[in-house]
């Protein structure tokens, strides 16, 4: 007996099942020895974690000690240690190290390959970061570098720090700085050979846009920082005087090579994030994204005018003044294309139909911090200005409202929305609004009057001050605001470990996303895909459901027609 | 005026809580004048320009933060999903889109503009007012990639700023060429009020940074550089400031303050420094004198066989004694009570090491530096510490041997 009926179709969820597949390798061995870049990819998360909580602790062991003027909690000693630590652990062995994970997972998948082009080289890259991590938290035993994640010499040169903390942040460099290299050419290589047919350059995701931008500023920049911290390093041990002054070197020498890697360093950071906002965005308001053409021309606009405006970090130093106009005139430019994507993205939800769950949250979140990190990035473009800001607190504010908003928040986001891809499992949302809630409030609390403190005058890097201008009720404020953004990042943590033992199964395609990784189960298995699907426009699981929906109309009206 | 017959308490309390609200701003408003701008005070042009300059730039972000920021949170609470909402399938608008480009462009545009408005305040000195300090016209600026920012007339007060872990040394510049005779001091720096007072910022050891926000911009204090930067007072007081680069476990106590005093009362302390400076000079040179004196008389009292003066052949065995023990009789001083020479066996430091700063060097050259000692100074030392009277305590016998001994000592035969 057949239905009479038509009853309404739901719309199909797309799902390829393998025939065979050898069973998958499990023991921690497997794990050391993988070279699947998923593995991978979940490998670099998970370490780069372990070091945001190390970093986190150092963070708030700084805001312990700036929490009263004239604080004696730290010695100067330990105190210059620990933002030297923090700021380096936050760079090279926390955001960097997670944006490889996620794109290492990601990339093959968006773009429908199977593996990286390079497997055993990604392998090669994961553990050199990792020795990079230990050897430089090895120092931790002897005495830690306290010249800054910058590393001015002559500061860090042996006649001002003798220790050796400064030869690991030396290595730390390398070897991060080599696997973050050969990582990019990975890429690189992957993205511009391994595209699923159909997949133009006009359809390639926006995430893997901005990783194919993300990994050239890398080839470009990482060769000058490795000859950098080298001519360092033989400064040091080896008898040559290129910074030293005092023998015809030159300590601004130290400050171009370190900011023609240190500026893009920063895109290096933001633009994956801005490509995970451009995949969330249009999922959650059910919307193409807004002008996918002008976010590419603007991503690729940002790094071709990032790597030309390194010296606007050395605005103070004796410079010529017509480049001081130059740099300026240039900050300015990156503003144009970085003003476009923020338009783009609140258009994209403009006339949507938009969902607000925890990944979407971190999205909306990260445009109201990086809009603010990137006003007050006019102000210190503009050089007079940047005479009295420059090396102040309202610096730090500045950089930690881009950075945490423009890389972290993104990266928070991508980790909510990926998830269920990654593990098969759903995160808990209640928990994960409220530790949106914690980690937003408590940024904002922490660091935007942190812009008040640098303008009465407080410098950075001082491990106390005196209590004038207000300084230590503004102190006070940020410090209670990080204690309540590392509750909310705490929060997270405990949300992924207890995910991944009781959260929702969650399906292959729990969002209805757009793009190609959703097409295979949760997780993806060793080789991702059996088929690799056409691809036919910038949202190939559009059309893929589409044309399930299109099947099963088909079907199912034979089926009635048979009935009758 | 009416005087008040009935009592209302609701104008009344109004009124009360305005005058309370008021009250509690006042001083609050004052602490809190940094709050959202840079400091100014003392009335200097640079400091008050950069922060007209940072409050224009502040109006254009505040347009733009509150702008989009509203659009963001109207578009997310208008377009959240509900039922029977659908989304609009838009790509995007061409139009929209190079209009918003050209729009952030042009904002840029006003922005430099106003910025190259506002520099000439903030870069170039004005010259000093007529009631501050009159000061010669500069002649002692370094070149180098920073050109020092000087007045209209050239003439304002040159003060050498030295950053050193952990204090500041300020040196302020005299018409003599002697650089030993300077008025300087430490941490404080004493400047005259309406007067235009240029500083030639530099570095002892690593880098630093000078910074008093009320006096404008930092300038950073970079080894074998020298930065440039001034201001001009006019209300009198203490501005204070730190170190604003890392430059060590001392960088947080690296404090200097600026003290703006009346031309009059500068011109008194100064006096008061060079005086000291000048009695102290005296003390040391009479010093010298009691030392070369009793170097005399020791000789005096020993038998010598022959008069100093008249040894005919001189040998170059006597060039050694003339270095280590000089010739009293006539007032030269012994080399090697100030430098050191390896043959000699003499290891004083208060002149260059010899058997460095000679190494390669032509006789000819060294007889020179032995006459005319002020002709060349090796690097780190400075002029007018040796004896200029070998010229007349030696004979030409007596010189030409100690050249021949220096020489061979260094340079081998």
């Amino acid at each position: 007996m057949t239905t009479t009926t038509a009853t309404p179709t739901k719309p199909g969820i797309p799902e390829i099942v393998t025939n065979s597949a050898a069973p998958r390798p499990s023991g921690w061995l497997s794990w050391l020895t993988s070279t699947d870049h998923k593995r991978i990819g979940i490998m670099y998360i998970v370490a780069s974690w372990v070091f945001l909580v190390l970093g986190g602790v150092e963070a708030l062991l700084i805001r312990l000690q700036l929490a009263v003027p004239d604080n004696t909690l730290l010695s100067p000693q330990t105190y210059n240690a620990l933002f030297t630590m923090h700021g380096t652990t936050m760079v090279f062995l926390f955001l960097m190290p997670m944006i490889a994970g996620f794109a290492n997972y990601l990339v093959p998948l968006m773009i429908g390959a199977r593996d990286m082009a390079f497997p055993k080289l990604n392998a090669l890259s994961l553990w050199l970061f990792i020795a990079g991590g230990v050897v430089f938290y090895g120092s931790l035993l002897f005495s830690p570098a306290e010249c800054g994640w910058t590393c001015y010499a002559p500061l860090s040169e042996t006649a001002f720090s003798p220790s050796n903390g400064v030869d690991s942040w030396i290595f730390l460099v390398h070897l991060t700085g080599v696997a973050s290299f050969i990582g990019a050419l990975n890429i690189f290589v992957t993205i511009t050979n391994m595209r699923a047919p159909g997949m133009s350059w006009g359809r390639v995701p926006l995430f893997v846009w901005t990783m194919l931008t993300q990994a050239i500023l890398l080839i470009i920049s990482i060769p000058v920082i490795a000859g950098a911290v080298t001519l360092l390093l033989t400064d040091r041990h080896f008898g040559t005087h290129f910074y030293d002054p005092t023998n015809g070197g030159s300590p601004l020498l130290w400050q171009h090579l370190f900011w023609f890697f240190g500026h893009p360093e920063v895109y290096i950071l933001v633009l994956p994030g801005f490509g995970v906002i451009s995949e969330v965005l249009p999922v959650f308001s059910r919307k193409p994204i807004f002008g996918y053409k002008a976010i590419v021309a603007a991503t690729l606009g940002i790094a071709v005018i990032g790597t030309l405006v390194w010296a606007h970090h050395m605005f103070t130093v004796p410079l010529p003044f017509f480049l001081l106009i130059f740099f300026m005139l240039g900050t300015y430019l990156v503003a144009i294309p970085t003003g476009v994507k923020i338009f783009n993205w609140i258009f994209t939800m403009w006339r949507g139909s938009i969902e607000f769950p925890v990944a979407m949250l971190y999205s909306v979140g990260f445009l109201a911090t990086f809009l603010l990190g990137g006003i007050t990035g006019i102000f210190l473009a503009t050089f007079p200005v940047d005479w009295q800001l420059h090396d102040t607190y309202f610096v730090v504010a500045h950089f930690h409202y881009t950075i945490v908003g423009g890389a972290v928040f993104a990266m928070m986001a991508g980790l909510y929305y990926w998830f269920p891809k990654m593990t098969g499992r759903m995160m808990n949302e209640k928990l994960g609004k409220v530790s949106f809630a914690l980690t937003l409030g408590g940024f904002w609390i922490t660091f935007l009057i942190q812009h008040s403190a640098g303008l009465s005058g407080m410098p950075r890097r001082v491990y106390e001050y005196a209590d004038v201008n207000n300084l230590g009720t503004y102190n006070m404020i940020s410090t209670i605001g990080s204690f309540i953004l590392a509750l909310g990042v705490l929060l997270t943590i405990i949300n992924v470990v207890q995910s991944l033992r009781s959260g929702a199964k969650s399906g292959p395609d729990p969002w209805r996303g757009n793009t190609l990784e959703w097409f295979t189960p949760s997780p993806p298995p060793v080789n991702n895909f059996d088929v690799v699907p056409r691809v036919r426009s910038v949202e190939p699981m559009q059309d893929i459901r589409r044309q399930i929906e299109r099947q099963d109309r088909v079907g199912e009206e034979a089926g009635v027609a048979a009935g009758d | 005026m009416r005087p008040s017959t009935s009592f209302r308490p609701a104008k009344n309390s109004i009124l009360f809580g305005i005058v309370l609200i008021a009250a509690l701003l006042l001083p609050a408003s004052a602490s809190f004048a940094d709050f959202i701008a840079p400091q100014s005070g003392g009335g200097t042009p640079n400091a008050e320009g950069i922060r007209s300059l940072y409050l224009w730039i502040f109006g254009f972000g505040c347009v733009v933060f509150f702008g989009v920021g509203g659009l963001l949170i109207w578009t997310v609470l208008k377009y959240r999903s509900s039922k029977g909402a659908v989304a609009v399938r838009v790509h995007g608008n061409n139009r929209l889109e190079v209009g918003w480009t050209v729009g952030a462009a042009l904002l840029l545009v006003l922005i430099s503009v106003v910025t190259f408005l506002k520099l000439d305040q903030i870069k170039n000195p004005p010259n000093s007012s007529a009631s501050g300090l009159s000061t010669p016209k500069n002649v002692a600026f370094n070149s180098g990639p920073a050109k020092p920012s000087l007045p209209p007339n050239g003439r304002s007060l040159n003060i050498d700023v030295n950053g050193q872990q952990y204090l500041w040394r300020y040196t302020y510049a005299d018409t003599d060429t002697n650089n030993l005779n300077n008025v300087f001091s430490y941490e404080q720096m004493v400047v005259p009020t309406n007067t235009t007072v240029s500083l030639s910022i530099r570095a002892l050891d690593v880098q630093h940074s000078w910074w008093i926000p009320e006096l404008g911009g930092k300038f950073d204090a970079v080894p074998g550089y020298t930065n440039y930067t001034w201001f001009k007072i006019s209300e009198p007081g203490v501005y204070k400031g730190q170190c604003a680069e890392l430059c060590g476990r001392g960088h947080a106590t690296m404090i200097a303050s600026v003290k703006a005093v009346s031309p009059d009362e500068f011109k008194l302390w100064y006096a008061g420094q060079k005086a000291a400076i000048l009695t102290s000079e005296k003390e040391a040179a009479a010093a010298r004198n009691k030392l070369i004196a009793k170097d005399a008389a020791a000789l005096k009292t020993a038998p010598t066989s022959e008069s100093p003066a008249a040894a005919a052949p001189v040998a170059a065995a006597d060039g050694k004694k003339i270095f280590v023990a000089g010739v009293p009789a006539t007032g030269a001083l012994a080399c090697g009570s100030c430098h050191t020479l390896g043959a000699a066996g003499t290891k004083a430091a208060v002149g260059p090491n010899l058997d460095v700063v000679l190494k390669g060097q032509s006789a000819a050259m060294i007889k020179a530096s032995t006459l005319y000692p002020n002709k060349v100074i090796s690097k780190g030392y400075a002029a007018n510490i040796m004896p200029a009277n070998y010229g007349t305590s030696l004979t030409k016998a007596q010189l030409d041997a100690l050249v021949q001994y220096i020489d061979e000592a260094v340079n081998g035969k």
